[in-house]
């Protein structure tokens, strides 16, 4: 029968019907569908925006088809590991890789002298792709193997013997802030960002108060946790083309930094963004890519990277951990007349999108409140751990959680409730941010409202 | 024994980026038999973007979400995107998307126009037909238009068009200024019980109600809402890198490093709230990284609320909870309560 036939009119029929289609039988049947099958043949007239479509991906992510880079596997292909220094600070005296160059089965290895442009970042370019005279952190590469199998290249990373003068090291952001610290990257300073946020006067506000609220929050380092890992594949052809497959959430970004690492111009780069087993912004920027391109143009054979669930942790970014402190003053009707806020982020070795989750976090850090007094003062700090980088909320989840326990630490001093003292302070439509800006299309009292209702908030007398 | 408690938070959230231009181009062609080819430098990163895209393409064309085809992720291919970043998929790329398609719809309008004997201004494109407004009867089928467009008058429906947020700089002394567009708000209340011989926390429910503008594909919505809160969940109560005194991480691995797990996840309502941002495709805004962000301050609020010790460092281990009550009770006992 026909599969457009079998669908009826309804939503919820049709996508029972999809369901149904996309179970697996017993015996799995070779791979040949109707063409029909493969689209749920679901909502044929427009509107379209605003229904319930099924992803276009689901079949083939539930049939087990969708192809990862860890599935792609071209004729030749090599694959390649990276040496991790395993030490948080120390400049490089030597690098012996005869003895890895000799193993049979590895084809070619690759150090940081060989990368044209041995730098990048989003903002600053204070990364090396490969740690060549200092190592900033103990997930710096320091070299990478190409094999004709992984394990090779993993057993011929325990040959490559470097040989360090280890430094003076930072790890806690408030230590690195001390005049006598370590500099991470000298000559810079280790206070590598910072933003001040002023509107009105705190001091007035905080002058007019009833009571002032002054804690310090402190949120941790964690990781994205991305089902799938770093990977990417690169092939650099006989006409000095490259093309890279990569987990990259951001090709075209990921295109210009190869092409300023490689010094190659842009239309000899092609990148082709897979399907990723998540980002959550850990996958923003490059990481083994222009290794794997190097090592490919040293072999002439497409080279495959795949990162262990130990260099997610250790060798790309996380989340920033904050030092937050927050002093807000209220009236004794409960509105806020002053905030002010400190933020110290650690940002580990490099600066990646620190800059952006510093801006993020400073214009939100006084919440989602009409505040007519608010200083803040937000600054990134070098140490010499894990590179802080972009993550889901880019400082949001830290500075809410500040703004949010103090919220709740003045409700109950005050004896209100703490939907009340929200409701009471929560932005409307036309309201100013603490930059200024007239918002639009506010609608958080609604969202306040929505969620006390259906949890049966006002059920239980406080 | 277990003590239950609640907690609320709420949030605001930008969508794109912070004063920087972070453009986003499309090009929608419209195939000769009215299907639709998309071509979007963005990816999917797992979030569904490309169907929210396509159903924005089709909106546009009035034809169905079926009917259009995305090609992504190839800087050979497609035209530049910034990419799966800062919840701007559905708003920035939306909008480009939307902008390319209305371009090749002129195109059809046009060409329908003089087969219709109306100006194309009195056409509108819905249900896979070119339409005059107010007069559906009077239609012709969006895949005639098409081939007629390619093959009869040489004018591919081919449209491209790019979009970009308008902010204002911010003033470097005092930030003052419109680092973004547009936000979104929301509020998540959890329930919790918290076992104050243990320490442990366990979240039962967690009620999130959350603006995206319309909600383009109010599944996908939920999704990344239940998505964010398992985030938030392992970022409120287990997940730490932990380093030692040399700077070497200590539990580098799933086996010591503990994410949630579907064990670990309370039950979650959707609620998600009425609004419509005038600069957004369709009245669109974004949902991605927002619903991650008040799930742990609702989370440790509420164990304040249960047991009343106020956690001011994440994560909220059962080590840290019971450390706390501890204290707070030798405290309560000499008479000085943390209240």
């Amino acid at each position: 029968m026909n599969t457009r036939e079998r669908h009826g009119a309804s939503v919820f029929g049709n996508v029972l019907e999809a369901d149904a289609d996309m179970r697996l039988p017993a015996l799995v049947p070779p791979p040949a569908f109707p063409i029909e099958t493969l689209v749920p043949d679901v909502l044929k007239q427009t509107p379209a925006v605003g229904q319930r479509v099924p992803r276009s991906d689901t079949r083939l992510h539930a049939l087990g088809q969708t192809r990862y880079i860890e599935d792609l596997t071209f004729p030749h292909m090599l694959h390649a590991r990276i040496k991790r220094a395993g030490i948080a600070a120390a400049r490089i005296k030597r690098i012996d890789t005869r003895e890895a160059e000799r193993m049979p089965g590895v084809v070619a290895v690759l150090t940081g002298g060989e990368i044209p442009v041995n730098s990048f970042g989003p903002s600053l370019q204070d990364q090396p792709v490969l740690a060549h005279e200092r190592v900033f952190h103990r997930g710096d590469g320091v070299a990478a193997v190409a094999a004709i199998s992984e394990q090779i290249a993993a057993d011929a990373l325990k040959r490559i013997q470097v040989e360090y003068e280890p430094l003076p090291a930072v790890f806690d952001p408030l230590d690195a802030l001390a005049p006598d610290a370590p500099l991470v990257h000298p000559p810079h300073g280790n206070v590598y960002a910072s933003r001040t946020l002023r509107k009105g006067d705190v001091e007035r506000g905080f002058a007019a108060a009833y009571r002032i609220f002054e804690a310090r929050y402190r949120t941790q380092m964690v990781e994205h946790v991305s089902i799938e890992p770093h990977a990417a594949i690169a092939e650099w052809d006989a006409n000095g083309r490259l093309t890279i497959w990569s987990t990259l959430g951001r090709i075209t970004l990921g295109r210009a930094d190869l092409s300023r690492t490689l010094n190659l111009p842009l239309n000899r780069i092609r990148v082709i963004g897979s399907v990723v087993g998540g980002n959550f912004g850990g996958k923003n920027e490059i990481t083994q890519e222009p290794v794997l391109a190097l090592l490919s143009k040293k072999t002439g054979r497409p080279v495959k990277g795949v990162f262990t669930r130990t260099e997610e942790f250790t060798a790309t970014t996380v989340r920033h951990p904050f030092i937050m402190d927050y002093k807000t003053g209220v009236s004794r009707e409960g509105r806020i007349l002053a905030r002010e806020v400190r933020l110290t982020l650690d940002g580990g070795a490099y600066c990646s999108w620190t800059e952006t989750t510093l801006g993020k976090a400073c214009i939100l850090s006084a919440g989602p409140y009409k505040i007519d007094n608010v200083h803040v003062e937000a600054r990134a700090v070098y140490t010499n751990k894990t590179v802080s980088g972009a993550m889901r909320g880019f400082g949001a989840p830290q500075v809410c959680f500040a703004y949010e326990s103090q919220m709740d630490d003045m409700a109950r001093a005050l004896r209100m409730d703490p939907l009340e003292i929200r409701l009471l302070n929560a932005f409307d439509e036309g309201s100013a941010s603490p930059t200024g800006q007239v918002l639009q299309s506010v609608v958080v009292k609604e969202t306040l409202r929505a969620a006390a209702e259906r949890f049966g908030w006002n059920e239980r007398s406080t | 024994m277990k003590r239950r408690g609640r907690g609320i938070a709420c949030m605001w959230y930008p969508i794109g980026f912070t004063v920087a231009a972070n453009a986003s181009a499309a090009t929608v062609k419209v195939n000769e038999d009215g299907t639709a080819t998309v071509l979007t430098g963005t990816v999917e990163t797992g979030q569904g973007a490309l169907t929210v895209l396509g159903q924005i393409a089709a909106e546009e064309l009035g034809i169905a979400t079926d009917d259009v085809h995305i090609v992504s992720g190839d800087t050979d291919a497609t035209p530049m995107d910034t990419g799966a970043i800062a919840s701007r998929t559905t708003y920035v790329t939306g909008n480009a998307v939307r902008l390319a398609a209305a371009n090749a719809k002129a195109v059809l309008f046009e060409v329908a126009g003089k087969k219709l004997g109306v100006s194309p201004t009195e056409l509108e494109a819905r249900d896979r037909k070119i339409q005059v407004k107010g007069y559906p009867q009077r239609s012709v089928a969006i895949g005639e238009v098409a081939y007629e467009a390619q093959v009869v008058a040489g004018r591919p429906a081919i449209g491209s068009a790019s979009w970009n947020p308008p902010t204002v700089p911010l003033d470097p002394e005092t930030s003052q200024g419109k680092p973004f567009s547009t936000y979104v708000y929301a509020t998540q209340i959890a329930e919790v019980d918290v076992d104050d011989e243990t320490g442990e926390v366990e979240v039962l429910r967690v009620i999130a109600a959350h603006d995206c503008g319309t909600p383009v594909n109010p599944m996908l919505v939920e999704g990344q809402v239940e998505g964010g809160i398992a985030m938030g969940v392992g970022f409120a109560l287990q997940e730490e890198i932990v380093f030692d005194g040399a700077g070497r991480q200590l539990n580098a691995s799933l086996t010591n490093y503990i994410v949630p797990t579907s064990l670990d996840m309370p039950d979650i309502e959707v609620d998600i709230v009425e609004s419509y941002d005038p600069t957004g495709p369709f009245g669109a805004k974004g949902v991605g990284e927002p619903t991650s962000v008040p799930t742990a301050a609702a989370i440790l609020n509420a164990i304040y609320d249960a047991v009343g010790v106020r956690l001011t460092t994440l994560p909220a281990t059962a080590e840290r909870v019971l450390m706390a009550i501890k204290q707070n009770g030798s405290r309560i006992a000499s008479g000085t309560s943390v209240l």
